[in-house]
């Protein structure tokens, strides 16, 4: 699964990059203050000239609107039974049926409503928690730096996936809030670091030295004088995070941890291999929910591109170098 | 673990080794990927004539190598290789004798087994009364591998000549088939061993069918005992027992035999060679026990509610792809039982869904309907939370057809699924309202209902039960079973199955729901004479001395 | 001096803290590994009351409080003997990791290592002919294949490669007929063996490495000394390599050692497709089993590795790069 150890997540290393390179590639510099709304169409517009984001945006409404009108564009509901085992397609059944008898189509379009639910929400709460503790963290020095570093360190050294499957195991009533926990609370650490990295190279600059001279209190300083600084990399970071989620929610599904009775993409996958898919023939099984969630995971990268535009003008396109 | 699923519902296996990843399409090794097992390895990595490819043992990925046969986590090829006096058929309850040559029964607390004089050990050793006294000494020194119980149930083992003498602590009638399948090991090798509980066992020595051949992390190979004691009934010469069975290669490599739920058995195994067949019995039956220490439950009438609200059939085919039966409420195993069938049960046992009957079962128990829910007398609608374990997605499938039907008539049920070592733990406290559980299929009705229904084993909620995990308790059962485990006329344990029958039938201290099944798959194509429908000699389990029968019943191909 | 000494602090009081998390996690977990063994047995039909007794006795199961299990485990750590595993139950915790560790190192020491090394070049070559289709062509490709569910990967793979065309071996580390040694049939086997494993890991996380290294790249591209080196007539490809990307690939080094540190965990859900007798299957069925001693061993080996492999990246960065060290 995605455990920044095996499979480095795009936004994480590259913001990994701290001290050296933020110095060299001042982030929106605070100098001038335009308007909120100017920051956040003039954003918006940096990231849809990306070419790359723009494919990504596209594919991530795509399957946002598959989830919102799910009940309109399924054909069936995607726990009635009842239709013929594990038939193939057909025109009444386009990607046939499970082997419980089940329209597979119908559990593909609402299985889009969990994987996005779980994205966004573990996505903005793990995001959340790491920008709370690694702002803290990069700002204050002293004992308390050293204990939140030990916390962290021990969060990340503890192994991502088998720590999932023990929670898991431990908060039984497995449901979507269970998942979006144990992917919270295994994934916040790495994204806390990163921040923790930036706020620190950005502690010595000018103009938080000239906030603490003007006697601003510390937690205005973090989130009001530094955090505003960060917005991309912190943006670079939920899609980041919220990738990782949908992986984590499909591979814990996949393995039966999640709440089987629920229709995600990872539980059509588990299911799929539980009634041997490929041996009776039902690829569009197997291939659909993967290929859905490996789209949906590469639309969240695909927009990253963009919104790493914002803090690095030179990964902006079309600015040569 | 193991990828074939040895269980008696499907879908099991995949949970304990693995929560059923990749049960299906993870692959078996042992071969290199271009030929079919059989096809490497000069026509030997298994297919000569008399060799059989194997699906009975898996590894998790690999074998780790332990003969000892009193190790739960043993390797299943250890049953080809030591015999116990008798082997059980727990499809009819009959018993064959194996080192023993006969068993008399002289009365109700004592056996006496005349031992077979031409049977010797595989290191040339005779075998004698000596090594069944010794092994049963063992068992009594070491609880830990006394896994079914013996030494609960025996008071004293005496050896003169050929002839044991068993003296139970009871009568007990039934503790024959179970003293008599303990395997027996060699005395000349055993009395050696330093700690036999850790006794790995590398190079068994044993008297069966079976020696060990070569062994390795991926595959391990048995290898006909030629001077076995019924060297003439034995038809394979070798059997090829890989680690890795997926059921792709199941079906792609030419198995001769092979236990694993299949789905679509007909598409995928019976039509991938000639000779395929299936054999899918009932093992066990599965059913919803009732907490009967908790209100509602505790009211006969709920529990009857509860039956008849439910459409067997339907349950069965969700949970097991209709490849096993609905099963009556009696308890019976079906057809195997079918003689012990009493004439005083309605309908062989099998309760219908009757909604009408339901609701007036639950309007006496004070649940009546309201407005599509069923109020209880708090005015609350009656809520169910059903735990079943989690991965064992036959029960699951099963478990939410009965939500669909319960829900039907108004109740709110709920699906809770721990891990399986979590759910253990709930149903061993009592920690449940309904719980997914299996019951039954150890060959003998006494058993089945002993370990069901006796109150000896209702520990208080909170205590560790190992059985009667419903918490059932009636003075008058527990005499019923003391009189049966006491019966030694046929007549008087019919009769006394018939009135447990009634028991099961009228207390409804469980919901018997539908029958586990045993999914033997087999080959013609090498080997005939395999355990069918038509002749029920064994089950199709891979994974206790019932092989033994198996072994010895087979027949080659066209001979 | 003093900064490494703290470090060094640090790093222990970590260890010790991963080492008792990993005694508590386990622990959490509900059922015992007894319930854990009968929920197993009870899979293969009835079982018997007096069974559980039996099991109870034949494993060992842990008795006394948690603190004077916590002493022993304490103990069992220095010593590095963890007893008996409960799955694989009489054989030794250590020889189980003995058997399965050489394995994991192997094929997913050398896959990280292959990871990095390609996927750090082709990002070095797409930043540095950015806007082409050099660029466009790995960027796309590898950031959609670093979206792919790695078990899905795995299971594509396997059933294309291993079951419809059959180029190789499906499963395991090595066929029944070789014999594990250095010999030349042993190790053939176990190369074709490793492929679709190593393929599933290379693929998968390989957009990572090109993705990081492609961006830092960028930047670096821009930086003041790269732009002075170009106006002072450096060929271009000189400047790439010399300058820009001995800069960049600072932030990626970092990942490569947790990555490294990370080897030793395995690849849990690849092993576990390709039943590959590796740490990873190793600890999955020690998790799912209750397996106390194998999962606290596991845990253990895995938890210093990466602490070890991120204190080592520590120091460097304190050493290459002064201003951390504040």
């Amino acid at each position: 699964m995605t455990t920044p150890t095996t499979l480095p997540d795009p936004g994480g290393s590259e913001s990994e990059r701290p001290a050296g390179a933020a110095d060299s590639a001042p982030p929106d510099l605070p100098t001038s203050a335009p308007p909120r709304w100017r920051v956040v169409t003039r954003a918006a517009g940096t990231v849809w000239v990306n070419r790359k984001a723009r494919l990504g945006l596209v594919v991530l409404a795509f399957f946002a609107l598959l989830a919102l009108l799910a009940p309109v564009l399924a054909p069936y509901s995607p726990t009635a039974g009842g239709f013929e085992r594990s038939a193939g397609p057909s025109s009444a059944h386009l990607f046939g049926t499970t082997a419980a008898g089940e329209d597979v189509l119908s559990q593909v379009i609402y299985g889009s409503r969990i994987s996005l639910l779980v994205g966004v929400v573990a996505g903005v709460l793990s995001t959340l928690v790491a920008v709370v503790v690694g702002l803290s963290w990069g700002y204050v020095r002293g004992p308390v730096a050293e204990v939140v570093n030990f916390v962290v360190n021990l969060f990340l050294v503890i192994p991502g996936l088998p720590l999932m499957i023990v929670i898991a195991a431990y908060l039984q009533n497995s449901g979507l809030g269970m998942i979006i926990f144990v992917v919270v609370l295994t994934g916040w650490a790495w994204g806390a670091r990163v921040l923790r990295s930036q706020t620190q190279s950005l502690r010595g600059r000018d103009f938080v030295t000239a906030a603490q001279f003007s006697g601003e209190r510390s937690w205005r300083i973090v989130f009001r004088e530094i955090l505003p600084n960060m917005t991309s990399i912190i943006a670079s970071s939920f899609f980041g995070a919220a990738t990782a989620a949908i992986l984590a929610e499909s591979g814990l599904s996949f393995l039966g941890l999640g709440d089987t009775t629920q229709v995600s993409w990872g539980t059509m996958l588990f299911w799929a291999q539980n009634s041997n898919a490929l041996l009776t023939g039902q690829w569009v099984l197997l291939l659909a929910p993967g290929l859905c969630i490996a789209l949906l995971a590469t639309s969240l990268s695909l927009v990253n591109f963009g919104v790493d535009g914002l803090s690095n003008p030179r990964l902006r396109e079309g600015s040569g170098r | 673990m193991s990828p074939t699923r040895t269980s008696t519902r499907r879908g099991r296996l995949a949970t304990a080794t693995g929560l059923g990843l990749a049960a299906t399409l993870v692959v078996s090794g042992c071969t290199g990927a271009q030929a079919p097992q059989g096809a490497e390895g000069a026509e030997g990595g298994g297919q000569g004539e008399g060799t059989m490819l194997f699906a009975g043992d898996a590894g998790s990925p690999t074998f780790t190598r332990n003969f000892n046969p009193y190790n739960s986590t043993n390797r299943k090829g250890a049953f080809h290789i030591y015999e116990p006096l008798t082997v059980l058929n727990t499809v009819d309850g009959e018993s064959t004798p194996f080192l023993a040559s006969s068993v008399e029964q002289v009365d109700a607390q004592t056996v006496v087994f005349t031992l077979r004089e031409d049977a010797t050990w595989t290191d040339g050793e005779p075998f004698t009364a000596d090594d069944v006294t010794f092994t049963f000494d063992l068992l009594r020194e070491h609880p830990a591998l006394d896994l079914d119980g013996v030494w609960q149930r025996l008071e004293s083992v005496e050896a003169d000549g050929t002839q044991v003498t068993m003296r139970f602590a009871q009568p007990d009638v039934p503790a024959t088939d179970i003293i008599g399948g303990t395997v027996i090991v060699p005395e000349h090798l055993w009395a050696d061993v330093e700690d036999p509980v850790s006794f790995a066992n590398e190079e068994p020595v044993g008297t069966g069918p079976f020696a060990l051949g070569d062994f390795g992390p991926n595959q391990y190979t048995l290898v006909k005992n030629q001077e076995y004691w019924q060297a003439d009934a034995v038809a394979a010469d070798e059997l090829v027992i890989p680690a890795s069975n997926e059921q792709l290669d199941l079906v792609n490599n030419g198995y001769d035999w092979a236990y694993a739920f299949i789905e679509d058995v007909e598409g995928t195994w019976v039509s991938a060679n000639e000779g395929n067949t299936y054999w899918f019995p009932p093992g066990g039956t599965i059913s919803l026990l009732p907490n009967l220490t908790q209100a509602p439950f505790d009211d006969v009438d709920f529990r009857r509610g509860l039956s008849l609200a439910l459409d067997r059939e339907a349950v069965a085919d969700a949970a097991a792809s209709g490849y096993t039966d609905a099963a009556p409420q009696s308890g019976l195993i079906l057809p195997g039982q079918q003689e012990l069938l009493d004439e005083e049960v309605p309908d062989e046992g099998r309760v219908a869904q009757d909604a009408d009957a339901a609701l007036e079962a639950f309007a006496a128990a004070g649940y009546t309907q309201e407005g599509g829910q069923l109020v209880g007398p708090d005015g609350q609608q009656a809520t169910i939370a059903i735990t079943t374990a989690n991965g064992y997605t036959d029960w699951l499938r099963g478990v939410q057809e009965v939500q669909r039907q319960l829900q039907a008539l108004g109740i709110a049920v709920t699906i809770e699924q721990p891990q399986p070592a979590a759910y253990q733990q709930a149903v061993d406290n009592g920690d449940f309202q309904l719980a997914m559980g299996g019951f039954g299929g150890t060959g003998s009705f006494y058993r089945d209902m002993n370990q069901l229904l006796n109150s000896e084993f209702a520990e208080p909620v909170g205590t560790t039960a190992a059985s009667n995990y419903q918490r059932f308790s009636d003075p008058e059962v527990d005499e019923l079973l003391g009189r049966y485990q006491a019966a030694v006329d046929p007549a008087e344990q019919e009769e006394l199955a018939g009135e447990l029958q009634q028991v099961m039938y009228d207390q409804v201290p469980v919901i018997a729901m539908y029958y586990g099944g045993l999914w033997g798959l087999f080959s013609d194509a090498k080997f005939t004479g395999w355990p069918s429908e038509e002749d029920p000699y064994a089950t199709p389990i891979t994974y206790d001395s019932n092989v033994l029968l198996i072994d010895t019943n087979l027949e080659r191909a066209g001979s | 001096m003093r900064y490494f000494l703290s470090r060094l602090g640090l790093f222990a009081l970590t260890a010790w803290a991963a080492i008792t998390l990993n005694f508590l996690l386990p622990r959490l977990m509900p059922g015992s590994p007894a319930d854990a063994a009968i929920a197993r047995l009870a899979q293969n039909g009835p079982v018997d009351p007096a069974t559980r007794a039996a099991i109870e006795a034949q494993l060992g199961v842990p008795t006394g409080g948690l603190l004077a299990q916590y002493w022993d485990y304490l103990g069992n750590v220095l010593t590095l003997d963890f007893g008996v595993s409960y799955t694989f139950f009489p054989a030794s915790v250590a020889s189980l990791v003995g058997s399965a560790l050489p394995f994991t190192l192997v094929l997913v020491g050398l896959v990280t290592v292959a990871a990095f090394v390609i996927g750090t070049l082709i990002g070095v070559l797409a930043a540095w002919r950015r806007g082409s289709a050099l660029d466009a062509l790995p960027t796309l490709s590898g950031s959609f294949l670093a979206a792919f569910p790695y078990f899905w990967t795995a299971l594509l793979l396997l059933f294309f490669l291993g079951y419809t065309f059959q180029l190789f071996p499906t499963s395991g580390a090595y066929s029944p007929y070789t014999t594990p040694g250095l010999n030349g049939p042993f190790l053939a086997d176990a190369v074709a063996h490793a492929v679709l494993p190593a393929v599933t890991i290379l693929l998968t996380s390989l957009g990572g490495w090109i993705l990081g290294m492609r961006n830092a790249m960028i930047g670096t591209l821009g930086d003041d000394y790269v732009t002075f080196a170009e106006a002072n007539g450096l060929r271009s490809r000189t400047v790439a390599l010399r300058y820009a990307a001995r800069n960049a690939i600072l932030p990626n080094l970092t990942g490569f050692g947790l990555a490294l540190g990370g080897v030793v965990g395995g690849s849990l859900l690849v092993e576990r497709v390709f039943a590959y007798p590796g740490v990873g299957y190793l600890l999955f069925n020690a998790v799912t089993n209750q397996d106390f001693p194998l999962m606290q061993a596991l845990f253990l080996m895995i938890t210093l590795s990466v602490l070890v492999a991120n204190f080592v990246v520590d120091t460097l960065y304190g050493i290459l790069d002064p201003r951390t060290r504040r």
